[in-house]
């Protein structure tokens, strides 16, 4: 009855957005004639649709309803509510019902943006009405989430142990799926902006919000995952350029891109071109993501093995594409011209280079995670591009990227004379000289991450300035001063938050990358052994049962320099019905350093351990700097809509 | 376009040179991954690659600097001596890994993965499959 109620919902979404599709078209064809009360309709059955099917599907694994495939197959009896509730995208094709159900929701917030004779944005429900009709197609044929077994098994499987081990894995799918999907939104609109031959700004404002949305929420996703891998995965890291790691962080270099070029284009109308080809590759490269994630074509954690949905997706891509930037091309001269730009010495000119760098950025990315694709498929040899290539090609651009943005929000828009800028950067540049010069002092003898210090401290350091230097024009008492520029103008000042979040990433990167060190030990129970200045003690093996396992591991106690400073307990979890214990790793976070223990072995007779010791200076500082650029990113959503509103109400309404 | 033109040219050949070195590196960088039958019989080979396969049972021994053992793919068997501890979950007739280079006789690796499979398990200790399990 579960699987019945789920799959009626998977086809009322279906046929909605098929509604929603050809309805929307012919909207925009009449010029957007009564464009919210023949939209309505089918664009709730769509969002209807969609709840209803991940309802079902969430109420068949809290039922226990084993009748169900997938059900039967990452969900059972013992597995912990949390994760329960987290199975229905925990595998291929919950997730892409968790992919409708967002999507579902992007496309109401657009309908409640388009009003009676709205052209462009009748033309944006069809497209998203079409992308619909693609990902629910998907669930009512090679994806269905609610196939039912003939016979139903007394318990079912259990998830995927590597994503039940973790309670960031039932956060992390739903932000990567909002920031992948929020994505489509500046997408249709392009798409129904060029369909239309409209060449003017007003498909970006109307987007500008979803795309900070989807982008807040991309860059939190990313970040989840890096920390996921660290704190589950036990390798000793967070990131290492795998195809599916590439693959989020692509659409989340255009998009930023894109984030910046619109500013240019609001502003003074200039890259209108690039961004209707960015935000198109953007949406080209979430579909890809997907496609590298949930066909199987590499082998990760997070793929699932070889289905239709692959073919599908990459048949997807290339309607995409081909679409895409075919319409592109025919409407090219209505979104080609544009003023030029007076001098590259200026905010612009900056905005142009960051947007070069970005995309450069991506296109190595690209070519790094495309080539043993592509290599298998011409030449048939197996290849993986190791993660030192990536390393050497990202550093250079990132450190440029970097000085962007610490002479970006200081330089005036046309052109920045010498002596400005050098006013605006003098104090900034000595303070962050001065930071440097500590660093190297206390021993930090890495070029690349002195480099990469002195640039995140130019960068916070400038903004500093600029917010001081603000508020002290204001008439106000200076903290009052403070709150109100981050008010009156959230826009600017949330991508400066979203600044100061990246300036700290850089500088958690280059610290834990380049001071990391990492021994193997062998310890007999009662044994001590030093670690870089720390000592571990093994005290006892431990076996613990759980609900849905049995944890057993070693206990370990660090202390240093006599100071206790608490117990480890790295340890192998055993999933009933798994063949495969999964390690997880234990970590101690200090405001200097991370040591991170993983269990290699413990020898079944003696219960000598092996471990696996790393140290990672600075990790919070990347993990802060992750929450910092989402809350940056949120601000100036939360804030542009306060100020859209007064504008709105300001307008004649037969504007 | 024309006063762009001054700065797309020098821009369009710095991303042509980037580009060939990006490339060139590329090949440089790439890792091989093998399977015992493309690898068993072959001269010896310095340059690194991956070899992947299952733990042939009964192969398995610890050396002073790790283990030795053998991995199959069903058609060729291939010996390895690898360095350093194995993890945990190593046994006979998981599925591995290992990178490093052949000597023509023997694979000397010093970094192994052990490939996580999605097999569960029954009652009895045995293996079932999505497919196979009991009562469907």
């Amino acid at each position: 009855m579960t699987a019945l109620t789920g799959y009626a919902g998977v086809i009322v979404a279906l046929v909605s957005a098929g509604t929603l599709a050809y309805t929307g078209a012919r909207v925009f064809v009449a010029d957007g004639d009564d464009a919210p009360r023949r939209l309505a309709p089918p664009v709730w059955g769509v969002v209807a649709g969609a709840v209803l099917a991940m309802g079902a599907l969430q109420w068949g694994l809290l039922t226990d309803d084993f009748s169900i495939r997938y059900v039967a197959e990452h969900h059972s009896s013992g597995t912990p509510l949390l994760f329960t509730v987290a199975a229905a995208w925990g595998a291929l094709e919950g997730s892409i019902v968790l992919w409708g159900l967002v999507l579902a929701g992007f496309t109401a917030w657009v309908l409640w943006g388009v009003s009676a004779g709205d052209r462009i944005g009748a033309g944006a429900l069809a497209v998203m009405g079409l992308i619909a009709v693609f990902f629910f197609g998907l669930m009512a044929t090679a994806a269905n989430p609610f196939e039912t077994l003939a016979q139903a098994p007394v318990d079912g499987l259990g998830a995927n142990p590597l994503l039940q081990n973790h309670v960031l894995m039932a956060i992390h799918p739903p932000m990567l799926y909002l920031g992948y999907v929020g994505l489509s939104v500046p997408f249709a609109f392009a798409i129904s902006a060029l369909a239309a031959g409209d060449g003017s700004t007003s498909w970006l404002a109307r987007t500008h919000r979803s795309t900070l949305v989807a982008w807040s929420f991309l860059s939190l996703g990313i970040v989840l995952g890096g920390w996921w891998s660290y704190e589950v995965l036990g390798w000793g890291g967070y990131w290492a350029w795998d195809p599916v790691e590439n693959a989020s962080f692509l659409p989340w270099l255009t998009a930023t891109a894109f984030i910046h070029s619109a500013v240019v284009q609001r502003r003074r109308g200039m890259l209108q071109a690039w961004n209707v080809a960015l935000v198109i590759s953007t949406f080209a490269l979430t579909i890809l993501g997907t496609f590298l994630t949930r066909s199987g074509v590499v082998a990760s954690v997070h793929s699932f093995t070889q289905s239709a949905v692959g073919p599908a997706l990459l048949g997807f891509l290339l309607v995409i594409l081909v679409g895409g930037f075919g319409l592109f091309a025919m409407r090219a001269h209505l979104v080609a011209s544009s003023p030029r730009l007076d001098s590259l010495a200026s905010r612009e000119g900056l905005f142009l280079a960051n947007n070069l760098l970005l995309a450069l950025f991506a296109f190595v990315v690209l070519v790094g995670t495309m080539y043993p694709l592509l290599v298998e498929a011409f030449a048939g040899d197996r290849v993986s591009v190791g993660a030192p290539w990536f390393d050497r090609a990202a550093v250079p651009i990132a450190l440029v990227l970097l000085l962007a943005m610490g002479l970006g929000p200081v330089a005036p828009y046309r052109r920045a004379r010498a002596a400005v800028l050098w006013e605006r950067l003098r104090t900034p540049l000595q303070a962050a000289a001065v930071l440097t010069a500590a660093a190297a002092v206390l021993g930090t003898r890495s070029l690349t991450v002195l480099l990469a210090l002195f640039l995140a401290s130019l960068i916070v350091a400038s903004i500093a300035r600029l917010l001081h230097t603000s508020a002290r024009k204001r008439d106000e008492r200076y903290p009052t001063a403070v709150a109100a520029l981050f008010t009156s103008d959230p826009g600017f000042w949330g991508g400066m938050v979203a600044h100061v979040g990246i300036a700290l990433l850089a500088v958690g990167i280059a610290f834990s990358g380049s001071y990391d060190t990492r021994t193997e030990i062998t310890l007999a129970p009662g044994e001590s052994a030093a670690f870089d200045g720390y000592t571990l003690t093994y005290v006892e093996p431990f076996v613990r049962a759980a609900s849905n396992r049995v944890e057993f591991g070693a206990e370990i106690e660090l202390s240093r320099g006599g100071d206790r400073l608490g117990t480890l307990r790295p340890r192998l979890n055993d999933y009933e019905n798994q063949v495969q214990a999964i390690p997880t790793p234990a970590v101690r976070t200090g405001v200097r350093e991370d040591v991170y223990l993983s269990l290699v072995r413990i020898d079944g007779e003696t219960s000598a351990v092996t471990l696996d010791a790393y140290r990672f200076p600075l990790m919070w500082v990347l993990w802060m700097g992750g929450l910092v650029v989402f809350a940056g990113g949120v601000w100036s959503f939360a804030g542009t809509r306060r100020r859209r509103r007064v504008e709105v109400d300001a307008e004649p309404v037969d504007a | 376009m024309r006063r762009y033109r001054a700065f797309i040219i020098p821009a369009v050949g710095l991303v042509l040179v980037l580009g060939g070195f990006m490339f060139a590196n590329l090949q440089e960088n790439l890792v091989y991954y093998r399977v015992p039958s493309e690898v068993a019989g072959t001269p010896a080979d310095a340059a690194r690659f991956r070899l992947g396969g299952q733990v042939v049972v009964g192969t398995v021994s610890e050396t002073a600097a790790g283990v030795d053992f053998a991995v199959s793919d069903g058609h060729a068997v291939v010996a390895v001596s690898h360095t350093g501890s194995p993890q945990q979950l190593f046994r006979e007739g998981i599925g591995v890994v290992v990178e490093g280079e052949w000597d023509g006789a023997v694979f000397r690796s010093d970094s192994m993965i052990i490939k996580h499979d999605e097999q569960y398990r029954t009652e009895d200790g045995g293996v079932y499959t999505p497919d196979n399990r009991p009562g469907s």
